[in-house]
């Protein structure tokens, strides 16, 4: 037999859980628009039966159900997504940086167009030709040396722009692994607060929910491996716990634990530079140290050291790698063969000053700022027309000894030589080519890895907005299955509410309407 | 698939940035004119713009070249030209003082003409062109014959040729062998019989209208030579122009927009566009709240 008030009990709780769920219900609806807030549902739980098995429970048939509970409010919320958002999220930080140095590259490089070095080249070209024409002309000489300054000018212009755009993206890796370092110090203090919750038995979803758009954030920074830790205690199995994050490389193998959810502490992240290129060596996470070539995990990160460049040592030679050394290299290797090729060309011609003197005196057109240099690093900056070529046109070597070994003033084949300098073929950078088709050759790498980081750029966008569309399919707060749900609740609370005026009703039969018989 | 109110707006902020990206795609190829603005859009399209800038640069230098080159044939011509009317002058003055009927007076009077006519060839094989000597090889500094004070003449010439590159790889020789046309021998065959009308004595005369008729021959010989030469230039330019058309047309094939097509697209993506706002407007659905009491 059950108490007299046991239907009461029964409404009560009833009552109470589902005004718990509209209390939830208003949460969701309120936060329908807080960035990364996950919809919470309360899982109803049935009370215990009556009579529960026990030695001295009452014999009555059956058991009575006695009623509803909130059991937990929880997330609703897919964590195999979460790894999908991750990993793509983690691709477009990388091409998307990657497609940004490169665009800037290509605005600097500005082919093809009317003002790059490649025309300033042609104009040279044009200005030798002119010469040959009219080697006695002042006019013409000054154009070629005004020329050959525009080229030198050129190539000092693309050196040193790279240096700064460089310059630029080595700020922003510090930055970058400042926010990492930053984030990590927020997961790292979401955990100790969760760890302090999660052994009383509450789940702290919204600190759940921040936590994980901590994650989201440096997922696109650097490649991560989430990992739980169960916090002690209390804590309900579905609690999340601690989590520790690692960075992994792109087999997946670690390269260091940023945030330790065991410790509750954090590793921070840091980059280090050559002494002498100032390149990118070794990325550091604590104490542990990873060797650059070694740190190939994707992401903004690991995009900034491929741009910025980096440095490594093999069998004792010294490699600087990355996109814009690259580049720069390119650019000094060309000008360094350049004013070599062109130099020997000019030297064994013969200028007016030779003419008049009638002695040969070798003389370089173009140097490099009074620079020795050994090979051709630095070459692309330092490029510039010699002293002797800026004092007087009259060195400038038009003339070229004939058949018979005479000179004569209007003798114009070294002109023509000089200006075949352009279009013949060298060995340039380990490759057989002439100078028009190495710049062509460097303006199409550019290009191609340029359009191939726009493209997964574009395809890694694609599929992290297609998992995000997934993700948000499941997590995010629908206005019109929370309105449903509020009526669903309301309804059975007035029905709870109308059990406990039923009940009324039997107690006032009971007290009020028994023991009055015949009256 | 369950579909909420913040996926729905996301979406359509995705495509609306995605239509307006395209819009400036097109937009830039109106505003330019040209296919691609960076590299990246194309890599070989670029490539070859390169190639195809350089290519024209030349042409167009070339075509400068030309010109240079027909100024010089031209002047040279012109100087044979006047070299031959001349001596044909001195000849039949010669051919005159053969006539036994002249006086020693009337062949002294003759021989001044032909002093005249000298120094008028001296001149003529002075030509200069812009401050240049054309008839002294590659010397063009220094004057091939000098007139002296005394009449007489000094030499001082140079017979190389004097290039022109009309084309890549070729060169044309634009100048004439100055000794062909006003050599030394040459004047001395004049000078010989201006001496020998002042002498009176015209006994070498047959002599030495042979030795003017030789030297005519090879004054011919040498503007012959310049008009075949004239002839080869004139083809060159016409192949170069023809090549100034296609390299143009080919730097325009290769990186010129189509503008009616760029329109045509641009026209279909605004109307896209104009559809996504539009049921962009109508993300922002009335939601079951509005039909509750």
């Amino acid at each position: 037999m059950t108490s007299t008030f046991f239907g009461l009990e029964i409404a009560k709780r009833g009552m109470f859980t589902q005004q718990s769920a509209l209390s939830t219900t208003a949460h969701n609806v309120a936060n329908a628009n807080t960035p990364g807030y996950t919809r919470q549902r309360v899982n109803f739980v049935q009370t215990e039966p009556y009579p529960p098995v026990s030695k001295n429970s009452p014999t009555i048939p059956g058991q009575l159900g006695t009623g509803v509970e909130a059991g937990t409010v929880e997330r609703v919320r897919e964590g195999f997504l979460d790894i999908q958002y991750r990993s793509e999220n983690n691709k477009l930080g990388y091409w998307e940086n990657r497609a940004n140095a490169l665009e800037k590259m290509e605005e600097i490089m500005n082919e093809p167009s009317d003002t790059g070095l490649s025309i300033t080249m042609d104009r040279f070209w044009q200005s030798l030709q002119d010469l040959a024409l009219d080697p006695t002309n002042a006019g013409a000489r000054s154009v070629v040396r005004e020329r050959g300054v525009a080229v030198a000018e050129t190539f000092n212009y693309l050196a040193t722009s790279l240096k700064s755009i460089q310059g630029d993206l080595k700020n922003e890796l510090d930055v970058s692994v400042k926010q990492i370092n930053s984030l990590a110090a927020q997961i790292n203090n979401i955990n100790k607060q969760i760890s302090e919750i999660e052994p009383n038995g509450y789940l702290p979803n919204d600190l759940y929910d921040e936590r994980d758009r901590l994650i989201d954030q440096l997922s696109s920074l650097a490649n991560v491996k989430v990992s739980n830790t169960k916090s002690g205690g209390n804590a309900l199995d579905i609690a999340e716990g601690s989590v520790t994050i690692e960075i992994v490389d792109d087999n997946g193998k670690s390269l260091g634990t940023l945030v330790d959810g065991k410790q509750k502490r954090t590793n921070q992240l840091s980059v280090g530079y050559n002494a002498q290129s100032g390149l990118v060596e070794s990325v550091a996470i604590g104490l542990k140290e990873v060797n650059v070539l070694d740190f190939n995990s994707t992401g903004k990160i690991s995009s900034l050291i491929d741009s910025y460049g980096y440095t490594y040592q093999s069998n004792s030679t010294v490699f600087e790698k990355g996109l814009y050394p690259d580049m720069l290299g390119k650019l000094d290797t060309m000008a360094f063969e350049f004013a070599k090729q062109f130099n020997q060309t000019h030297s064994e011609g013969w200028s007016i000053e030779d003419y008049n003197s009638n002695t040969h005196t070798p003389v370089d057109f173009f140097d490099f700022g009074g620079t020795q240099l050994t090979d051709s690093k630095g070459a692309a900056s330092l490029l510039s027309v010699s002293q002797d070529i800026i004092n007087s046109t009259d060195h400038i070597a038009a003339a070229y000894p004939d058949s018979s070994g005479a000179v004569t003033i209007g003798n114009s084949a070294n002109a023509i030589r000089l200006a075949e300098v352009k279009n013949s073929t060298f060995r340039i950078g380990g490759e057989t080519t002439n100078f028009q088709n190495y710049y062509e050759g460097i303006i199409g790498e550019m290009a191609v890895n340029s359009q191939e980081a726009t493209r997964l750029t574009t395809n890694s966008q694609t599929l992290r907005d297609s998992v995000d569309g997934r993700r948000q399919s499941v997590s995010a707060v629908s206005l019109d299955e929370e309105m449903t749900n509020m009526i669903q609740f309301q309804h059975a609370y007035n029905a709870a509410a109308r059990m406990i005026t039923m009940q009324d009703e039997i107690l006032d039969r009971i007290i009020n309407g028994l023991g009055v018989s015949g009256r | 698939m369950r579909v909420t109110q913040s996926m729905l707006a996301a979406n359509s902020l995705r495509h609306l940035s995605k239509s307006y990206s395209n819009m400036q795609k097109y937009q830039d190829q109106l505003a330019t004119g040209k296919k691609i603005n960076r590299p990246s859009d194309d890599p070989v399209v670029a490539i070859k713009g390169m190639f195809y800038r350089t290519n024209l640069t030349e042409v167009e230098q070339y075509k400068r070249n030309l010109n240079e080159a027909y100024q010089w044939m031209e002047s040279s011509e012109q100087g044979i030209e006047h070299a031959t009317q001349v001596t044909q002058r001195i000849r039949e003055l010669l051919v005159d003082g053969q006539n036994g009927t002249k006086s020693p007076e009337d062949l002294k009077a003759i021989a001044v003409e032909i002093g005249q006519l000298k120094e008028d060839l001296a001149g003529v094989a002075n030509t200069q062109v812009a401050g240049r000597y054309i008839f002294n090889g590659t010397k063009t500094d220094g004057k091939p014959v000098t007139v002296n004070d005394d009449g007489t003449l000094t030499f001082d010439q140079n017979t190389e040729a004097f290039n022109v590159e009309v084309s890549k790889g070729v060169q044309l020789k634009v100048n004439v062998n100055p000794t062909n046309v006003f050599g030394e021998d040459f004047f001395n065959t004049i000078q010989s019989i201006e001496d020998a009308l002042n002498s009176g004595d015209m006994s070498n005369g047959d002599q030495l209208l042979g030795d003017l008729d030789n030297h005519f021959d090879v004054m011919s010989a040498e503007r012959s030579e310049i008009g075949a030469r004239y002839n080869r230039l004139e083809m060159i330019d016409s192949r170069i122009q023809d090549q100034e058309i296609i390299a143009n047309r080919i730097l325009s094939e290769n990186e010129d927009a189509d503008l009616e097509r760029v329109i045509t697209d641009l026209t279909i993506q605004e109307s896209i566009h104009r559809a996504s706002l539009a049921v962009g407007s109508k993300v922002i659905q009335p939601t079951l709240i509005d039909f509750l009491r």
